[in-house]
Formats: structure tokens, C-alpha cells, sequence
């Protein structure tokens, strides 16, 4: 069953056309991981999937709500779809625990005590228990972005986006943020993962995506893709990165 | 009849009622005051000219006051005085916001085409003082080659203009007596010439000057009405005055000025501390007030058109951006003469002088809270919306409880600041004749010409209120914006 459909996309930031039309389609489970040089549309593609950006043409059909359509809710659609940024965007005058409770309690999702329960449960999760009360600035990197992670799931979405969720940290504590999001895969859910983690996208992946210059250039299993890529454009870019 | 001399409030308060009661039986015998009995005038005056018009512990008296006050007991009608400042009671009177002026204004052609002037109640003329201690000059020949001071757009000023040619001297022009006297003490002019009653009443209070000259003669003092307006007030008023000239009482209230015998000895800086203590509490409680209501006001009026900055409406963003440059891109001073005279002038509808403040100092202080409210919002990182916008919070609920709470944090040491800055322009109102503390420090400089030691008082409150409210605020800011 279809996930997310998208037809035709494009989106311009004034002159500067940065997606050319795009056609993606994800099945409910799928682990699609995003690769391709800088600029070449990847974050854009993400944040057009809950509408962080207007969408310029074509169609994206998310969970079965038409972004398109003026009369859709987009503050439901993106309840269906967590997002996790690149620099955490953890919200400094809140706790750790506070983070991860506000969106469940604002929404009216659950009473504050069945949230509390939740967050913690969720903070045990992803490894954190004993930083309940902790502020994000006594956080580090690997761990800002593993509680970013916590607070997306608390909203119980079946999507899930990583936009570029490593880049920003250090080296040794990109592990720890990639087991988590294995976990996620594992216990199957929907997600597509903007990285520059080639080992991560070959181990986890269902499917990987090749973009470039706002286009996708080639897509396959990571096997294919990473085995035997077939575009010059692919062979370019993994003979730099691997 | 009835005598009076130099009254109080509660006696005047007592003679109106006479008086009222008197014009009740008088009526049919006299037309005039039919018209203006049990009537209640509002009268403009200018902020101290003494002896015609000053403060003494707080209310305003001389020459002009008991001479207006004496009248409409005899008139049957009563009045109220506001202490304006010259030119502001002239303005308040073409603006209809006064009913008359009495300000020791000289009868003038000019002041004939836009004004109805009284009988003559005065006859005054310029003189010439110098320095208590200056024995080189004692007459206009002494001039020549120096600096005189005179009031600006006065007839000693007219005077000593028309005679700088043929004696060579130079004439500036400043404000108001005190500050000419001060100039004279302090020696940047040798002389000063002012109309000979205020001069005379001065130098009896110690000013540390002294008359060198005769007075020259000089024009006459009359009542003001606007032109056209409240005839049977004008009328009353000579009928009044004449009145007091026949019973005696008119010259009974020069006197009491005029031939003052001994002067006051001057008291300590601890004497003048507690004698003027009243008044400037007085006027600090008034300026606190204004700048309570305004900065609460302003703090809307930012909220408000600082969310329009930030709005993705070209129309609201337009609209804020107006009202900022407006307020921002005007003098304060300009805008508190534009509220207090301007705009009843073209609305018809007066509008009190602590409402003009409030609206002056709100609508520029909104301006700058509208700068602050954007600035803060704007550096507040935008990945704090999109984080909050993409957890499917809406609009309101991110900015209410994610970017505001840090917006605001950033936002406070500006508040502060604002805060500061609108508590200091209060003085600014003084112009407009707000009774605020700058303004009631004027008040007492002008009747008792210590400049120098009133207005260090005055300061030394504004500093010691602004630094306790800066404490406080800091406190505050810590407390909740850890």
C-alpha cells in the first residue's frame, strides 16, 4: 500500500528552481534513504512531504490526505509525519521532558500525566532516562538529536523524516543516533532518511534514491545502487564518497 | 461690598458663592452679568510671570490670579485657572481649549486680529537691571560693545532691540525670566531688560539683581477671549474690573505685589528640599502615572503591530510599518504640540492635557515596543517554528508557547530600556503644561530664581526613580527569564 505518493513535484525559491518534477512512491514499512551531492534537493524533497515549503507543481498524497487540497489539515497530516532536523531545533526553555510532552498535551492527544508516562517511555528508548530534567544546552550533540527523536515519536506519527540527522555531529556520536533510527527500521516504520552515511544507507535501506541538480537519477535496492550503479552522474558521486 | 486682598483658594471659593448669590439679585440691573452667572469659565495663564502669575507652596497666585479670581466673585461666575506656559495658553485659547488667557499679556495690534482684548488692567513698560554687584553700568550708555538678554518675542525685547543701534550692544533673546536673571548672574549677559512689575518683584526676592533705569513707558495688560467667542465674559470682566478699581480692592492686589517691604531671607538647600518637596511629589506622582499608562499602552500597541511586522500580510505588515516610521520619523515634541493643539483644532473636541501626554508617549513609545516586539521575534532561530509547526502544533499554539517564551527573553533588557527612556520624555510634556515633575521644578526655579539647586533636586529624583525601577526590573527579568 501506498505511503506517500508524490507526481511531478517542483518547487522554485523565486527564480531558482530547485526540485525539476519529481515521482516518488513509498510503500507503508519501506526505508528509503536520500543521497546525492549538496544542493541537489534532498532537504527540499523532505520538507515538501509535510509542507515546511509550498509545493510550486505537481502532487504529493501523504497517508491519503492531498497536500495540494487547500481544505486539508495540514497541522493533522504532519501529526502523521515525524521530522528530524539537522540542527536538533530542540527548544531551549523546556526541559528534556517538557519537549517531548508538549505537542502530545497541546494537541490534546493525551491528559499530562498519560504524556509523562509516554515521554519517559520514550526517553527509555531512545537511552535517556536520567536526562528527564535536563535542559537541551546540558545536552550533548548525540544526545540533543536522540531526544529530537523522542519528541517526534510522541505525537505517534507512522512517518518518519531525517533530514540529514548525523551532519551536525561529532564523529563519535553518530552511532549512537544511527542505532536508534535502526531500531525504528527494525520495528517497521515508514521512513525516508536524507544522509550522507553511505554504510548506514547499504545496511538499512529498503531502497535508495540518487538525486542531483533537483532531479532523481537513479534509484534500486542499496545493492544495485551501491554494487552497480548505472548513471555516470551515481558513479561520480559514490567513487567520492565511498 | 466685599473687600479682598490676597486671597486663598477656600476664601475665593467662599466670595463666588457670594457672588453668585449677588448676581442672582443683580441680575436684571445688569445685562452682562446675567449672562455669565453661576457660569464656570476655564482660564489659561502662563506657567509664573510673577508677581502676575506664580506658585507659592503649591498654588498659583499673583497679580492677574487675584485680580481673575476677585472679578468673577464679583461677576458671580467662577473660574478655572490653567497654568500653561505663555505661548501654550495662547494656543489653547485659539484652540478654544481656554475660555480667556490672563498672563500679563501686553495689548498688541497683532495679538487684536486673532484675539478681543479687556480694558486695560495694567500699565507696565520695560526697565533695565544689572548685576547686584556691577557698578560700571548704570545706565544704557554702559552697553556699548556688550551682550543684553530679553525675553523672547516680549516688548524688552521690541525695546532693546529698537535702541541697540544708537548705544551698539547686542540683545539675545531666551525664554523666561529665570533663566534671564541666571544668565545676568552668571555673566554671559551684562543686563537684562524685562517688564518693570516683574522685574520689581524679583529683585525683592533676592535675585541678586538690581534696576538701573526708569521704566520706559510701555504698553498695556489686558484679558484675552478668542475672537469672537464668550463676549459676556469679556463683558463681565470690565465690568468687574471697574468694580474693583471703584471699591478699592484693585489697588489693594498691586500692592500686595508691588510694594512688597521687606525681602524674604533665602533659606538653606535643606529649606528649599522640604518646602518644595510637596510639589515635586506632586508632579512625580504624575509623571510615574503618565508613564504607567503610557508604557502600558505602548506595550499593546508593540504587541500588536510587531505581530503585523512578522505577519505574511502584505497589508498588515504595511500598516505597522507606517505607523513605526510616523512616530519614529517625528519629533516627541512635535507630536505632544500636535495632540494637545493641533488635533482639537481640527476635531473640534478639547482634549485634556494628561490624555494628549498619554496618547503622545503611547503612540511613540508603541513605535519603538513595535521594533523591539519584531526584532525579538525575529531572532528567535526559525527552526524553533518549524520544529514546533512540523509536531503539527498550529500558528498560534508555536508562537505562543515556542518562539514568544524565547522572543521575550530576548525582548526584556529592550523593555527595560523603553521603559527608562518614556519615564524621561515625560519631562518633555512640561511644554505642554503637564504638571509633571520637570514641570513643577520649573514652577519653583521661576518664583524663587534658585535654578541651580531646584533643578538639582529634580534631577536627583528622576535618577533615584529610575535606578530603583532598573533594579526592580532587572530583579524581575532575572527571575522570570532565567
Amino acid at each position: 500500500m501506498s505511503k506517500i505518493s508524490v507526481t511531478g513535484l517542483r518547487k522554485s525559491f523565486g527564480y531558482n528552481e530547485v526540485l525539476k518534477g519529481l515521482d516518488v512512491e513509498i510503500t507503508e514499512g519501506e526505508v528509503v534513504c536520500v543521497i546525492g551531492p549538496s544542493g541537489s534537493g534532498k532537504s527540499t524533497l523532505l520538507r515538501c512531504l509535510n509542507k515546511l515549503d509550498e509545493l510550486s507543481a505537481g502532487t504529493v498524497i501523504v497517508d491519503g490526505f492531498n497536500l495540494s487540497d487547500k481544505t486539508v489539515d495540514l497541522n493533522e497530516v504532519r501529526q502523521h509525519i515525524g521530522m528530524v532536523f539537522q540542527h536538533f531545533n530542540l527548544f531551549p526553555h523546556m526541559t528534556v521532558l517538557q519537549n517531548i510532552m508538549l505537542a502530545p498535551t497541546e494537541l490534546k492527544k493525551e491528559s499530562k500525566a498519560d504524556a509523562r508516562a509516554t515521554a519517559l517511555k520514550l526517553l527509555d528508548r531512545v537511552g535517556l532516562s536520567d536526562k528527564a530534567d535536563a535542559r537541551p544546552a546540558q545536552l550533548s550533540g548525540g544526545q540533543k538529536q536522540r531526544v529530537a527523536i523522542a519528541r517526534s515519536l510522541a505525537v505517534n506519527p507512522d512517518i518518519m523524516l531525517f533530514d540529514e540527522a548525523t551532519s551536525a555531529l561529532d564523529p563519535e556520536m553518530v552511532g549512537e543516533v544511527l542505532q536508534v533510527i535502526r531500531d525504528l527500521a527494525a520495528e517497521g516504520m515508514t521512513m525516508i532518511v536524507v544522509t550522507h552515511e553511505m554504510g548506514f544507507a547499504r545496511e538499512v535501506a529498503d531502497r535508495v534514491i540518487f538525486m542531483a541538480d533537483g532531479l532523481i537519477v537513479e534509484e534500486g535496492t542499496p545493492a544495485e545502487l551501491f554494487g552497480n550503479p548505472q548513471h555516470e552522474r551515481t558513479q561520480d558521486f559514490l567513487s567520492k564518497v565511498l | 461690598m466685599f473687600r479682598a486682598g490676597k486671597l486663598t483658594v477656600a476664601v475665593t471659593a467662599l466670595l463666588a458663592l457670594a457672588g453668585g448669590f449677588l448676581g442672582v439679585s443683580a441680575a436684571a440691573a445688569n445685562p452682562s452679568q446675567a449672562a455669565v452667572t453661576g457660569e464656570n469659565y476655564v482660564i489659561g495663564t502662563d506657567t509664573t510671570f510673577a508677581p502676575f502669575e506664580y506658585r507659592e507652596d503649591g498654588e498659583l497666585t499673583g497679580i492677574d490670579m487675584d485680580l481673575v479670581r476677585d472679578i468673577a466673585a464679583n461677576q458671580g461666575f467662577t473660574v478655572e485657572i490653567k497654568s500653561l506656559g505663555f505661548d501654550a495658553a495662547l494656543q489653547a485659547l485659539q484652540s478654544n481649549q481656554v475660555d480667556g488667557v490672563i498672563a500679563g499679556m501686553s495689548i498688541t495690534d497683532e495679538r487684536e486680529l486673532i484675539f478681543d482684548f479687556s480694558d486695560p488692567y495694567f500699565d507696565s513698560g520695560v526697565q533695565m537691571a544689572v548685576a547686584e554687584d556691577n557698578t560700571e553700568i548704570t545706565g544704557y550708555a554702559g552697553l556699548a560693545g556688550e551682550t543684553v538678554v530679553a525675553k523672547r518675542g516680549s516688548e524688552g525685547e521690541t525695546f532693546a532691540n529698537s535702541i541697540k543701534d544708537e548705544y551698539d550692544f547686542t540683545v539675545k533673546a531666551l525664554a523666561d525670566s529665570a533663566t534671564m536673571y541666571d544668565d545676568v548672574k552668571a555673566g554671559n549677559s551684562v543686563a537684562v531688560f524685562d517688564d518693570y512689575p516683574v522685574l520689581a518683584y524679583g529683585i525683592n526676592q533676592n535675585n541678586g539683581l538690581k534696576s538701573v533705569t526708569e521704566k520706559e513707558q510701555g504698553s498695556s495688560y489686558g484679558f484675552a477671549v478668542n475672537k469672537g467667542q464668550n463676549p459676556e465674559l469679556l463683558a463681565a470682566f470690565n465690568t468687574g474690573l471697574a468694580e474693583l478699581k471703584d471699591n478699592g480692592d484693585y489697588q489693594t492686589i498691586l500692592d500686595t505685589y508691588l510694594e512688597q517691604p521687606a525681602p524674604a531671607a533665602a533659606s538653606g538647600f535643606f529649606g528649599l528640599l522640604s518646602d518644595s518637596m510637596p510639589a515635586l511629589m506632586k508632579g512625580l506622582g504624575l509623571t510615574l502615572l503618565a508613564t504607567g499608562l503610557s508604557i502600558l499602552i505602548a506595550l499593546v500597541l508593540g504587541v500588536l503591530f510587531g505581530f503585523f511586522t512578522v505577519s505574511e500580510s502584505r497589508i498588515l505588515r504595511g500598516i505597522a510599518s507606517v505607523y513605526v516610521s510616523i512616530f519614529r520619523g517625528t519629533p516627541l515634541l512635535v507630536q505632544a504640540f500636535f495632540f494637545y493643539f493641533g488635533l482639537p483644532q481640527l476635531s473640534g473636541q478639547s482634549i485634556d492635557v494628561l490624555t494628549a501626554g498619554v496618547l503622545t508617549l503611547s503612540l511613540n513609545a508603541g513605535a519603538y515596543m513595535t521594533e523591539i516586539v519584531r526584532g525579538g521575534i525575529q531572532s528567535v532561530d526559525p527552526g524553533q517554528t518549524e520544529a514546533g509547526r512540523s509536531l503539527g502544533l498550529g500558528y498560534v499554539t508555536t508562537m505562543r508557547r515556542v518562539v514568544l517564551p524565547q522572543a521575550v527573553k530576548i525582548m526584556t533588557p529592550s523593555f527595560i530600556n523603553q521603559f527608562v527612556m518614556t519615564l524621561k520624555d515625560t519631562s518633555l510634556l512640561a511644554v505642554i503644561g503637564f504638571a509633571e515633575l520637570t514641570y513643577q521644578g520649573q514652577q519653583i526655579y521661576a518664583a524663587n530664581f534658585r535654578t541651580g539647586e531646584t533643578l538639582l533636586i529634580v534631577a536627583a529624583l528622576y535618577f533615584i526613580v529610575i535606578n530603583l525601577l532598573t533594579m526592580l526590573s532587572n530583579k524581575l527579568d532575572k527571575r522570570f527569564n532565567k
